[in-house]
């Protein structure tokens, strides 16, 4: 099986929000709902200064405390290393949501359970990448096997050491990023 | 930056579990410790913690929303035993009952009282370990949590334990007051208990923000948005002075002076006692801060 995973590439990124409409896209999602979300950054003082946009998205943790703290077994990973929810048995409680260090999970009122990125794992499955990596305009995104050292994003993460945010929050994410 | 995902029913459920198994803790401890003269307080702390958690739970419950629109999905609560909340529902779902069995013992009310009267022993050790469970496991609850660095410290079961003894002993104070107003003498026995829960409160409190000050950029954070940022005057006064501080002073004199002390002044010793551990619990929850990750 493979272990997918998403590389980043920070300095490629324009800002332009076309993965975040993508993903609205693909999901239904209105307008005031999103999987994933770009935070804009200053780096350095006038007048060496630059403005960084860092796309962020669930992190498909290996040890995801999502998964961990849910009480019904919703959460779970699939063999892909994909970390879904079960929309039969989630109760919306909201734990997995104050768990989530990176505080990428929603709540779908609408439906009453807790909503995420799912990596678009129904176009993975027939062969394709998910809507974000697809849709960006200037290649931000790699989508790929992690275990395949041969695969781009394994080169790419190999060549540019890109690293996972807040690694040391010990939750083993799968989203990679170049930022520099 | 995304707002806490709890609100109001989970502070409220914090607050009442706390309060109602530390009602259980202190009628278990009169009846114990002081049958003869203690039997209001007793009678009250045992009618009181059956119903106060189980209001509390039943807010656990309505704070869900696919759970609560199809309570069948609740039946999936205890799927995943690595979970808090797993391990909640069984404690709850174990210690409400037993606990208004206790109380019905100890007031003799209706049959299953008298029967149950026989096992009055056994009912005060197993409630008393499943009460203890109930006030640890809502601190446990958000200590686990390393999505809130601030709440991620074992110091908050502790926290959370001592605020379920004071909000505990001052509803069953209350509630002997209420049964029976001539107690009031009685009670400033129990001010002791007071004086000793708010000192380990105070004191944990304490502890609690001096380590955040210094554990983590955003446990830091969530510690100076109590003591000097926007939740700061709730904090100070409803807290540190309202919560702790002048029912402390109150109990200490309320000791010493032996009934002496005006009625409302003991029973309003203890309201505060109440203000100030559902003000904790909010604050706690509003002070909440994820990792700064980018």
């Amino acid at each position: 099986m493979p272990r997918y995973g998403i590389a980043i590439d920070t300095t490629k990124c324009i800002g332009c929000h076309a993965c975040r409409v993508a993903c609205q896209n693909q999901n239904d999602l209105p307008v005031h709902e999103e999987f994933n979300r770009i935070v804009e950054r200053e780096r350095g003082v006038f007048p060496s200064f630059s403005k960084e946009f860092v796309p962020l998205q669930c992190n498909h943790c290996k040890d995801a405390p999502c998964e961990r703290v849910c009480p019904t077994g919703a959460t779970y990973t699939s063999d892909e290393g994909v970390v879904l929810v079960n929309t039969k048995t989630c109760v919306g409680c909201k734990y997995c949501i104050e768990a989530c260090p990176y505080k990428m999970r929603t709540m779908d009122h609408g439906k009453g359970i807790v909503v995420k990125c799912r990596m678009c794992i129904e176009l993975v499955r027939e062969g394709g990448t998910p809507a974000c990596v697809s849709t960006c305009p200037t290649q931000v995104r790699i989508f790929g096997d992690l275990d395949d050292p041969t695969s781009e994003i394994s080169r790419f993460i190999a060549e540019h050491r890109a690293q996972p945010l807040r690694a040391d929050l010990n939750t083993g994410p799968r989203i990679y990023y170049k930022r520099s | 930056m995304p707002e806490s995902a709890w609100g109001w029913l989970i502070i409220t459920y914090l607050f009442l579990a706390g309060a109602g198994a530390g009602a259980f803790i202190s009628a278990v401890a009169c009846d114990l410790l002081a049958p003869d003269w203690s039997r209001s307080l007793a009678r009250a702390g045992s009618l009181a913690a059956g119903p106060l958690v189980a209001i509390g739970t039943a807010c656990l419950v309505l704070d869900l929303e696919a759970g609560l629109w199809e309570p069948w999905r609740q039946i999936y609560l205890v799927g995943n035993l690595r979970s808090m909340i797993a391990w909640g529902v069984i404690i709850l779902s174990v210690f409400i009952p037993i606990a208004f069995i206790y109380a019905a013992a100890l007031n003799e009310i209706t049959f299953v009282g008298r029967i149950a009267k026989k096992y009055l022993l056994h009912l005060e050790i197993v409630g008393s370990v499943l009460a203890v469970a109930t006030a640890g496991y809502t601190g446990v609850l958000i200590a686990v949590i390393n999505g809130v660095p601030f709440w991620n410290t074992s110091l908050m079961p502790v926290l959370f334990m001592a605020s379920a003894m004071s909000t505990g002993l001052a509803v069953a104070m209350i509630g002997a007051a209420i049964i029976d107003i001539r107690t009031i003498k009685t009670l400033s026995n129990f001010a002791l208990g007071h004086v000793i829960f708010l000192a380990v409160e105070g004191l944990v409190l304490g502890l609690l923000i001096f380590i955040s000050l210094t554990r983590s950029a955003e446990a830091a954070a969530s510690a100076q948005t109590l003591i000097s940022g926007n939740l700061s005057p709730y904090f100070w006064s409803l807290v540190v002075v309202v919560g702790i501080l002048i029912p402390f002073v109150l109990s200490i004199v309320e000791y010493y002076e032996y009934g002496e002390m005006p009625k409302y002044l003991v029973v309003g010793a203890d309201l505060l006692v109440l203000v100030g551990g559902m003000s904790l619990r909010a604050l706690i929850i509003y002070s909440g801060q994820p990792p700064q990750i980018v």
